[in-house]
């Protein structure tokens, strides 16, 4: 019989052990597999989001995140950016929270993030279920907009609704301004519960009544394929010194050094504490395993069986509670990563299609290497103890016993 | 005519155990001969040495001092490894608490031994089942020790004992935990074990035991004292 076939059916003689053990495993492996999905989860769901935009060069005004200033003229800077070789397509982003409602049902208005945009920069933003794009010509009054659908549902609009946005408080001057809705979407960027609009720049500035200053919180850059976006980057530097200008991998850098890092501390931390509790389970049922077969452990050894043989065997049982346990962490720590990723993205401020917990390849593996080097570890003192067993002297205390 | 050279031979063997009160001398210079095909049963009160001199013979121990030889070779010069291959190999042990693996069958049992000292699954296939019918069990070889009376048990354990072909068999107590008819039934196994060639070394309280064998050593006080 196999190192392997005597480890199995010495685990499986003890059934309700051999279940509460590989249970104990696939809970402390599902805590795991949670711990390593969530280290580098929101940094894949966060570049996932950055790249679908199909942009990857960010241009922000100078200033902090807190207050930051919009860009002036920023259609000249987007023609220059647009002029250079190494890039393909350019959008300008104005934002700005507004007043939306229904003519007659002003009452049922709720708040909206208002976005002005060029027409290019839809269709990779938002996924539209109803409806068309903002047209590429700017529109006749009234001007076109997309809502989403949470909006939608709320005030019940339909492409063809009309719908009136003021932007500012109560106390604002700004009269409303009429859109007609031409798309019902969802914004790649947009919160949960949150009610968004966009419109073009001729739309959005109608509704600051209609002053024409050419600013713009955001510049997008698409670099041709082939180019290099730190190129991009520090070409639009030269062009308007002074601006924020970030490739999607610098924005992700800064993510993963600010935001980012406290939950890879937190996970790193997490991570260690199941591996420790999962060592310190296998070690304690091998190690009582073995105490309560000593008598079988030194017949054994008196018949001729070495010392490696009766460390294979152990081994083998600790790679069988680990192994079964591990895998079957697996579904059970991806059904809780489903479900606390859904309790997480309801976190206010946090786009609705970022993800915590991201299933990589990569992460099944390094959880089946370090489940397995804990079973190892957890082996090395009970194989340590039936190693070392003195033969006759533990002969002697079973029969006296 | 040269006599034939001895099985095994202890001279002048003595183990002591420390204690927190002070060492324990379990065997007090012994010296002891067994030749190929011998019967040789050793009695003695309980505490003489007699288990403990049955261990050295088994390779299980090692003296703190003399001398012990398993076929010419100098047992203290061997490491562990080479000590468990003559354990494998050449010794067959039996105990008094049987010491079978409960969660395999008789047939698992008798096989193990076999598997660790390599044998092919068709030879191993062929030995085991010719040892269970050997020991008389050819009809309960898919039950498992907790299926098995004291005295199956035994007659399991030495199949088990047989299953390498050893030069020697030890047994320490084999009738200890059984009743008088069963333990007459082991004497009788051993008897046919020892009439097929294998040196059998037997420590017993059991005079039935003691009886068949040819040549009876009485031990006490960590010492031969009568043979």
């Amino acid at each position: 019989m196999s190192a392997w076939g005597l480890a199995w059916r010495t685990v499986i003689s003890n059934p309700a052990r051999a279940v509460l053990a590989m249970t104990g495993v696939a809970v402390i492996g599902a805590l795991l597999f949670n711990m390593l999905l969530l280290s580098r989860g929101m940094l894949v769901s966060f570049r996932d989001l950055l790249d679908a935009a199909g942009y990857d060069i960010r241009v922000a005004g100078q200033g902090s995140a807190l207050h930051r200033l919009p860009i002036a003229d920023a259609t000249p800077l987007a023609d220059a950016i647009r002029r250079l070789p190494g890039v393909q397509q350019v959008a300008l982003i104005r934002t700005d929270t507004a007043f939306a409602f229904v003519a007659g049902r002003e009452r049922d208005g709720v708040s909206v993030t208002f976005v002005g945009t060029t027409a290019n920069a839809v269709g990779s933003a938002w996924d539209l279920v109803r409806g068309a794009s903002l047209p590429d010509t700017p529109a006749a009054d009234p001007a076109p907009i997309i809502v989403n659908v949470t909006l939608a549902r709320a005030l019940q609009l339909e492409p063809g609704s009309m719908l009136r946005l003021r932007i500012g408080g109560a106390g604002t001057a700004l009269p409303p301004v009429a859109y007609r809705v031409v798309g019902v979407g969802t914004s790649r960027f947009e919160t949960m519960d949150e009610d968004a609009a966009t419109t073009t720049l001729q739309g959005f500035d109608a509704a600051h009544g209609g002053e024409g200053h050419d600013e713009a919180e955001m510049v997008l850059v698409a670099s041709r394929p082939g180019v290099s976006a730190s190129d991009n980057v520090a070409a639009i530097n030269r062009l308007r010194p002074g601006l924020r200008s970030m490739s999607n991998d610098q924005v992700l850098e800064q993510f993963n050094e600010h935001a980012f890092t406290y939950f890879r501390q937190i996970s790193t931390v997490l991570s260690a504490m199941t591996l420790a509790f999962a060592f310190l389970l296998v070690a304690t049922l091998l190690t009582i395993s073995v105490n309560q077969r000593l008598g079988e452990v030194a017949a054994l050894r008196a018949l001729g069986f070495s010392r490696r043989r009766i460390a294979t065997n152990l081994l083998c049982e600790s790679a069988l509670l680990v192994g079964i346990g591990g895998l079957a962490a697996l579904p059970l720590g991806g059904a809780l990563a489903i479900w606390l990723d859904r309790i997480l993205r309801h976190m206010p401020g946090v786009p609705e299609r970022i993800h915590f917990f991201v299933f990589e390849p990569r992460t099944v593996a390094l959880h089946v290497a370090l489940m397995t080097a804990t079973g190892l570890l957890a082996a090395l003192y009970p194989i340590w103890l039936a190693a070392r067993l003195p033969i006759a002297a533990t002969l002697r205390s079973e029969i006296v016993s | 005519m040269t006599p034939a050279a001895p099985l095994i031979e202890g001279r002048d063997l003595t183990r002591q155990f420390p204690m927190a009160a002070g060492a324990v001398t379990a065997l007090n210079h012994a010296s002891i001969r067994i030749d190929p095909a011998e019967y040789v049963a050793i009695t003695g009160p309980s505490g003489c040495g007699k288990s403990t001199l049955l261990h050295l013979l088994g390779c299980v121990d090692q003296p703190s001092s003399g001398s012990l030889t398993f076929e010419g070779r100098d047992v203290a010069r061997l490491n562990e490894t080479e000590r468990s291959r003559i354990r494998l190999t050449r010794i067959g042990f039996v105990f008094q608490r049987f010491f079978l693996l409960p969660m395999l069958t008789a047939w698992e049992n008798v096989e193990l031994p076999q598997a660790e000292a390599g044998v092919s699954r068709s030879e191993r296939r062929t030995r085991t089942r010719e040892l269970l019918e050997y020991v008389g069990l050819a009809d309960r070889i898919d039950h498992r020790p907790s299926q098995l009376s004291g005295g199956e048990m035994q007659r399991v354990a030495i199949a088990r004992a047989l299953a390498n072909r050893p030069a020697l068999l030890l047994a320490d107590e084999p009738t200890g935990e059984l009743d008088e008819v069963t333990g007459d039934q082991i004497a009788d196994l051993f008897d046919r074990v020892h009439a097929d060639g294998t040196a059998i070394v037997v420590v017993t309280h059991n005079a039935t035991v003691a009886a068949r064998a040819g040549r009876r050593l009485a031990m006490n006080s960590g010492r031969i004292v009568a043979e």
